[in-house]
């Protein structure tokens, strides 16, 4: 039989009265530490200081140090060299499918499966996860998450959100799939609804953020800051036009503790396996299928259909159908592929741009499916829109500046 | 010999630990944070006990059984289909209020519940004490402190699962309001209903 809510907290009062005694609690510096990070006055300064520190990091030790400093080196000057040597028969298909252009200079424009492929995944992707986990994992076990889950409650709120959407959507810079599951902290369908959407259009993965950082790293900015005006603009106007509530809540806040090293080693391991297990086939295995489809013709069929919507409307090169294409597969590979093809620097950062907010990479698709088909199909009908307005406005901007 | 084997349910407020304790108990891999709503969906794993084998089940938080997101409606559901699962309540030792109103919810649902007093360890940081023998005595269930974080009581815990007891809610009322005569096991008693307390 069941209580009425009242009768049962009354029961709860009855019983903690007797069971539960509480002591003399002196504050200790985590408390202390704990009071000044919600505070606005101090917890702003210190989630920009925060927000800065994890970025500054993920592009100094991913990019510059691992990537630059050993991987590129290691692929281009050994590994790239190696193979267009030993691979018989420059003119042969297999040749092209799996080490790519024989002239090739470095393992981005070679475009075979063993060189770009295995460039992306491992040389420029592995490190940029590694470091990028590694660092969410700190926040994520530190107790920092809810914290800054209060600062930015009323930014959220404007959004159709609230506060706790910082999870997904900081999940969501790592990988977007768990950050789909994420958003089942939402409440209502309009808040969850809002929050996948916002996430497959306009937060990048962190293997793209790692290719961004390798390929445009002085136009990452632009595209961030793009990106981020983008989750803004179409969540106000999501918010209006989406029926539907987005309750006030009530955040548990944990108290902070030193993150275990074995939970963060567990993570770390258990994050890297999958990424290997399940991101590097999809990589390896988008060059092939980008690579079979060029040869039979679809591609540059593909370009010449889609040219006018391309050169007149986003003002990037007909060449960029490609790595769309790949945009499906993964993220990651498309930025790399973009590097390929000549373009003005603004039009790269345009190019990037409708790569992130074009659709979701297939395991995305797959989440969002899961959690509900009519949501997707709506998600994808918000993302066609947005990308036709938000390509073509930015654009407009590049026209303005003087730049496009 | 092992008997065939039992549905272990583990229920609990978000971030006290269910996970963690989740991974001490199977050895499995469910991810851990400190911050609520980290599980979204259940994973589930084995447990061998004294030759008992356990499927275990770790249920997102929730802070009640009348689910509020997505999240707690898996929990909700998840005990709606496993009627004859034995249900592991995770308490946080630092808040046991909270976690108190969800545990008896599960006892009024006629499920047999062991109390886990988790973060026993950040409690008494706190100078937080907890009467475990008093609240085992009014609940009528098994109550086990541990510490997910440093394996405090994990073992305890264990061997307590095949204890699990269903409770009647208002015997734990009486027994909360100090009435412990209650004539419960006193083996005499053949539920005649004569003495008008059983």
């Amino acid at each position: 039989m069941a209580l009425p809510v009242q009768e049962r907290w009354d029961l709860v009062d009855a019983i903690a009265r007797k069971t539960v005694t509480a002591g003399i609690y002196r504050q200790n510096l985590g408390d202390v530490l704990g009071d000044l990070t919600v505070r606005p006055l101090t917890g702003i300064a210190v989630a920009v200081a925060v927000l800065y520190a994890f970025w500054s990091i993920f592009s100094s030790f991913a990019g510059t140090l691992v990537t630059d400093g050993f991987m590129v080196k290691a692929f281009d000057d050994y590994w790239l060299p190696w193979l267009q040597e030993v691979w018989p028969d420059p003119a042969s298909i297999h040749y092209f499918l799996f080490v790519g252009d024989p002239l090739a200079e470095n393992c981005f424009e070679a475009f075979g499966m063993l060189t770009s492929g295995l460039f992306v995944s491992i040389g420029v992707v592995l490190p940029a996860v590694l470091i990028f986990y590694l660092m969410m994992t700190i926040l994520e076990d530190s107790g920092y998450l809810p914290r800054l889950a209060v600062l930015m409650d009323t930014v959220f709120h404007r959004i159709g959100l609230h506060g706790y959407a910082i999870v997904p959507t900081i999940l969501g810079l790592g990988c977007n799939v768990p950050a789909v599951t994420a958003t089942r902290v939402l409440e209502t369908r309009k808040q969850r609804f809002i929050m996948m959407t916002l996430l497959a259009i306009f937060i990048p993965c962190g293997a793209q953020l790692g290719v961004m950082l390798e390929v445009i790293p002085d136009a990452v900015g632009w595209v961030m800051l793009f990106l981020l005006f983008g989750f803004g603009i179409f969540g106000f106007v999501l918010d209006r036009i989406i029926p539907g509530s987005n309750p006030e809540i009530l955040i548990d806040v944990p108290p902070y503790h030193w993150p275990l090293w074995k939970n963060v080693a567990k993570k770390l391991v258990n994050r890297t396996k999958s990424f290997l297990k399940d991101a590097v086939p999809f990589v390896l295995f988008g060059v092939l299928a980008v690579n079979v489809l060029y040869l039979a013709g679809v591609i540059g069929a593909l370009a010449d259909l889609f040219e006018p919507l391309f050169v007149t409307w986003f003002g990037v090169p007909k060449e960029t159908v490609g790595p769309l294409i790949a945009a499906f597969l993964r993220k990651d590979l498309a930025v790399a592929q973009l590097s390929a093809i000549a373009m003005t620097p603004y039009q790269m950062i345009t190019a990037v741009v409708l790569v992130s907010i074009y659709f979701p990479c297939v395991a995305t698709f797959v989440v969002m499916l899961r959690e509900g088909w009519k949501e997707l199909a709506a998600a994808v009908a918000v993302l066609a829109a947005t990308v036709f307005v938000y390509g073509g406005l930015i654009h407009a901007v590049g026209i303005l500046m003087g730049v496009a | 010999m092992t008997e065939p084997s039992k549905t272990l349910l583990m229920v609990g407020n978000p971030n006290v630990g269910k996970s963690a304790l989740f991974n001490r108990l199977t050895g499995g891999d469910a991810v851990v944070s400190n911050y609520p709503g980290t599980t979204v969906d259940y994973t589930k794993g084995l447990l061998v006990v004294s030759g008992r084998e356990y499927g275990v089940i770790d249920a997102p938080g929730t802070y009640s059984l009348e689910a509020r997101d997505a999240a707690e409606s898996v929990t909700v559901r998840l005990i709606s289909e496993n009627p004859g699962a034995a249900v592991l309540v995770i308490l946080d030792a630092t808040r046991v209020e909270r976690g108190l109103y969800l545990a008896l919810e599960v006892i009024e649902r006629g499920r047999p519940a062991v109390i886990a007093l988790n973060m026993i360890d950040a409690a008494r940081d706190r100078r937080i004490v907890v009467d475990t023998h008093m609240l085992q005595k009014i609940l009528g269930v098994p109550v086990v402190p541990t510490s997910a974080v440093t394996g405090e009581g994990v073992r305890d815990l264990a061997e307590m699962i095949r204890k699990a007891q269903k409770a009647d809610i208002e015997k734990v009322r009486a027994r909360a309001d100090g009435r412990f005569n209650e004539p419960e096991r006193s083996g005499g008693c053949a539920g005649c209903g004569l003495c008008g307390g059983c």
